[in-house]
């Protein structure tokens, strides 16, 4: 960041231009590319101030205000929508980050490389699943005749096979758990490489002043991969919202929609299946919206606090 | 094809290798992971793609033997089906014969209203759509051609629909964009299978009672806990489940709409039509249906009733039903019977007397029922249709013309003589016990078999005014492939076919019927609409609830009041301007 203001004193002479061609072209290259595909699309958002429908398209659609967010912030569903929304996205924002963390904290004492390899290899497949095949080991595994049942009548612990996708209070664990089970793994590559970038020496010097493991990942670690943590913080802060679209729809059904449907879902609903694109483009907005508030606040805290922020 | 296909492989799994390798490594590992991981994704996508072309460059160049230029089209159905293998027999001969292959896609975990949604944000459509519950919004998008001008130069398209029938295909701005074509019967009715809702009672569990009469829900359901209690396991093994319930999706009818029959009234689907008053009622309030879900409420707690039931996807249902374990249930026969009456053939089972008879049952005894209602019912709401995307729109109505020509209609159905029928000295179809083994097979129903099936055809009598237009209706086929259980339980009830044993009386249904076919296609744009879809979602909801509650009497009551949130009243009072309009038509 200090680099690009000296940058920007300097001089922009033709010469300087010519010389960084290649990287300029490259440079355009995905600004083009993030122009078309990121925003360009926000042209759309105006059907949610219209009544809009494909026959007439965008430019003839009638304008009809903010009748689209005043039916939905009187919809029912929709608040409902939300508080599903934002709970999952937090549970799974606190349980992925802690563990992701404490996984590679604990990976890293390992001292059997081989051991260690395996374990990093093994954790980290699932990311590579589709959520489809996700939710289908799921959906068998805590079925009523599957492993997860057996084994609690087994040891005793229930008496009778339990439905657990017929209530509402097992919901949101077991998306939880799966978002875990799917990315525990994956997240902690990032971490695990931050820890080896940690200068060693540090390690031995604390091994001198008589540090046990438990200081050395106290004092060393953690402060070492904190501006990473942090980063990676702010960032998924912005994602709370993205709280999953496959896990609640392909496992959620009619007795547990009260607490299963996000917004990606309630978009679906009404812009596609109902046809009211409006409404959905309306209830996307708001996501939105929602969600850049969310970055903005994460990323002032951050800079009060004196720590690495995004902008 | 296949080195290339050993290459993708190799590939994957060296990029995965040094992956690995990289995470070990130092601090670009997290970078370059991602990297290598996407472009193993991508490498793999590659050298895929080239092969799928070329397979549809064989059938390319296969055609062009036939001196014939075959033409493509597409064509998307928003029901699962099953999809056929590229270059299946019957289809490359029919292509042969008219010049047209229609390439089949069908619905896959979504739901119709959501796959069409999406086709029309995308704005490309197939050539041919049967948009199902989102016929309405193809129309509203202006993506279907209308029919008016095209109708009279095909005479066997014109001759499906008398000028009445065609009249109420018309939309709102007086044209018709498409045709239903189901139940539709040509000469003489063959009708042997109950096509139609019904309580299902396996042919075992009748034999075992002595072949009772069971008239009411009270009696089904006792019948049902006596086997069950008498019968704990079957022969192998495995537990029986008296009675299931499918309420996923839209297919929740198998527990949403039972009140309305069991109150003697026939399948209008979303309303009951009371003819003594020409008013629209609610069958979801009605004292019979309160009725039916505590029967149900009674029996789930006894443990009669599957406890997984509301869970369970339709996949899952099929595959509960094939094992042969469940007793009973309320489902539309085409719902269930293709695909679980071949399974029980080919495991033995149907001798077992696994199959389902339906049982035309009410709420109290001594009333009629109409489960089944006889002569064709005309749906409105959805069928096929030519969509603006297409090119050819004379090709496509001409190979719907030809869809009608007898040849054709029988490659579709009977397949190819001599080697899926036979045809005896007096010209009658046939088909022997293997022919009938390998038609219920599903490989070779994917690469020979190809009906088409939601393209026009006819039910009834073939043209040559001895056979039927399809097998199952061909009334020596028909019997020749009943197991020996069901000519048992037949013979017992003095009955011979699917239709006599439900019994329901012949009474005329009136010219609105069926209802369904305006609720079907109600967008959230009127306030019944809305209402429509938020006594969708409350239902779906509650229904199971309902019957798993604890104490009925308050689950039922909670119901109730989150019903009436929905505002039904303005959902009926649209059903009743639609209910008098048709009956005014008539007049």
């Amino acid at each position: 960041m200090s680099r690009g203001k000296k940058k920007a004193k300097q001089e922009i002479t033709w010469k300087e231009i010519k010389r960084q061609k290649v990287l300029l072209i490259w440079a355009a290259l995905f600004v083009i590319y993030g122009f078309i595909f990121y925003y360009l699309p926000l042209g759309g958002w105006i059907m949610a101030f219209q009544n809009y429908k494909p026959k007439t398209g965008l430019f003839h659609s009638k304008w009809i205000g903010l009748d689209k967010f005043k039916f939905l912030f009187s919809d029912a569903t929709f608040i409902r929508v939300i508080r599903n929304t934002l709970a999952m996205g937090t549970i799974n924002l606190v349980t992925s980050f802690i563990m992701a963390i404490v996984f590679a904290i604990l990976l890293n004492e390992v001292k059997n490389v081989l051991g260690k390899k395996l374990v990093q290899t093994i954790s980290y497949l699932p990311h590579f699943l589709s959520w489809i095949i996700v939710t289908g080991i799921l959906h068998d595994a805590l079925s009523s005749t599957g492993i997860v049942n057996e084994l609690l009548q087994k040891f005793g612990f229930i008496s009778s096979q339990i439905n657990f996708f017929a209530h509402e209070s097992y919901f949101w664990p077991i998306v939880a758990f799966s978002n875990l089970w799917k990315e525990t793994g994956w997240n902690a590559i990032i971490y695990l490489a931050a820890i080896t970038a940690i200068d060693p020496s540090l390690y031995e010097a604390a091994s001198i002043d008589g540090a046990g493991r438990w200081a050395k990942i106290r004092y060393i670690t953690l402060p070492g991969i904190k501006p990473t943590i942090m980063i990676l913080l702010l960032m998924n802060v912005g994602n709370v919202l993205n709280a999953g679209f496959e896990v609640q729809y392909i496992l959620g059904n009619g007795l547990v929609q009260k607490v299963s449907q996000t917004i990606d879902i309630y978009v679906l609903n009404w812009g596609i299946s109902q046809n009211d694109y409006s409404l959905g483009t309306a209830a996307g907005i708001f996501k939105s919206a929602v969600s850049i508030v969310l970055i903005l606040i994460a990323n002032r805290i951050a800079k009060r606090s004196g720590e690495e922020s995004l902008f | 094809m296949k080195s290339k296909k050993l290459t993708a492989l190799l590939l994957t799994v060296a990029m995965t290798a040094s992956m690995l390798a990289g995470c070990g490594g130092d601090n670009a590992g997290g970078g370059d992971n991602a990297g290598g991981g996407d472009n193993a994704g991508g490498g793999a996508e590659t050298s895929n793609a080239p092969e799928t072309e070329g397979g549809s460059d064989e059938t390319a160049s296969s055609g062009d033997d036939g001196n014939k230029d075959i033409i493509d089209f597409t064509m998307f159905i928003a029901m699962p089906g099953p999809e056929i293998n590229d270059g299946n027999e019957i289809q490359e001969i029919i292509a042969q014969k008219t010049g047209v292959r229609v390439k089949e896609t069908w619905l896959t975990g979504q739901t119709a209203a959501e796959a069409v949604g999406t086709i029309i944000a995308g704005g490309e459509y197939p050539d041919f759509i049967d948009g199902g519950d989102g016929q309405m919004a193809l129309y509203d998008a202006d993506a279907l051609v209308a029919w008016d001008d095209y109708l009279d130069k095909y005479p066997k398209l014109k001759a499906m629909y008398s000028d009445e029938e065609w009249d109420r295909f018309r939309q709102a701005d007086g044209k018709i964009y498409w045709a239903n074509i189901f139940q539709n019967t040509y000469g003489e009715s063959k009708a042997t299978t109950h096509n139609d809702e019904a309580f299902w009672i396996q042919a075992k569990v009748l034999a075992w009672d002595n072949y009772p009469e069971i008239k009411t829900l009270d009696q089904y359901f006792d019948l049902l806990e006596r086997y069950a209690e008498a019968n704990p396991t079957m022969e192998d093994g495995t537990e029986i489940i008296p009675y299931t319930i499918l309420c996923e999706d839209w297919r929740y009818f198998c527990i949403e709409n039972a009140g309305q029959f069991l109150d003697g009234y026939p399948n209008d689907g979303s309303v009951i039509v009371n003819t003594d008053t020409m008013k629209i009622e609610d069958y979801n309030t009605s004292e019979t249906t309160h009725r039916y879900f505590r029967k149900l409420n009674e029996e789930y707690n006894k443990g009669i009733v599957d406890h997984e039931f509301a869970t369970q996807t339709y996949d899952e249902y099929i595959a509960k039903l094939s094992t042969g374990r469940v007793l009973g249930m309320c489902d539309q026969w085409w719902d269930f019977a293709y695909t679980v009456n071949d399974v029980f053939k080919q495991q033995g089972l149907d001798l077992k007397g696994c199959n389902y008879v339906p049982l035309g049952l009410t709420i109290d005894e001594g009333m009629d029922n109409m489960w089944h209602t006889y002569g064709d019912t005309q749906n409105t709401a959805n069928g096929v249709a030519i969509t603006t995307s297409c090119k050819d729109v004379d090709a496509a109505f001409q190979f719907l013309e030809d869809c009608l020509d007898q040849e054709i209609h029988d490659l579709r159905f009977w397949g190819v003589e001599g080697v899926d029928y036979m045809v005896d000295d007096d010209g009658l179809y046939y088909r022997t016990e293997e022919q009938r083994m390998q038609c219920a097979n599903t490989e070779y129903k994917a690469s020979h078999l190809c009906t088409y099936s939601y393209l026009p055809q006819y039910l009834g009598t073939s043209s040559d005014g001895k056979n039927a237009m399809q097998p199952p209706e061909q009334t020596s086929e028909f019997f020749a492939g009943l197991a020996q259980p069901l000519v048992d339980c037949f013979e017992a009830y003095g009955v011979t076919t699917y239709v006599e044993m439900i019994g329901s009386v012949n009474k005329e249904t009136g010219p609105w019927f069926p209802m369904y076919s305006f609720s079907n296609n109600m967008t959230t744009e009127t306030p019944g609409g809305v209402a429509w879809t938020k006594m969708g979602e409350v239902k779906h909801e509650w229904l199971p609830k309902v019957v798993m509650s604890e104490s009925f009497d308050g689950a039922w009551s909670d119901y109730m009041t989150a019903y009436e949130g929905c505002k039904p009243e303005d959902f009926l009072s649209e059903m009743q301007t639609e209910l008098d309009r048709r009956a005014g038509q008539a007049q």
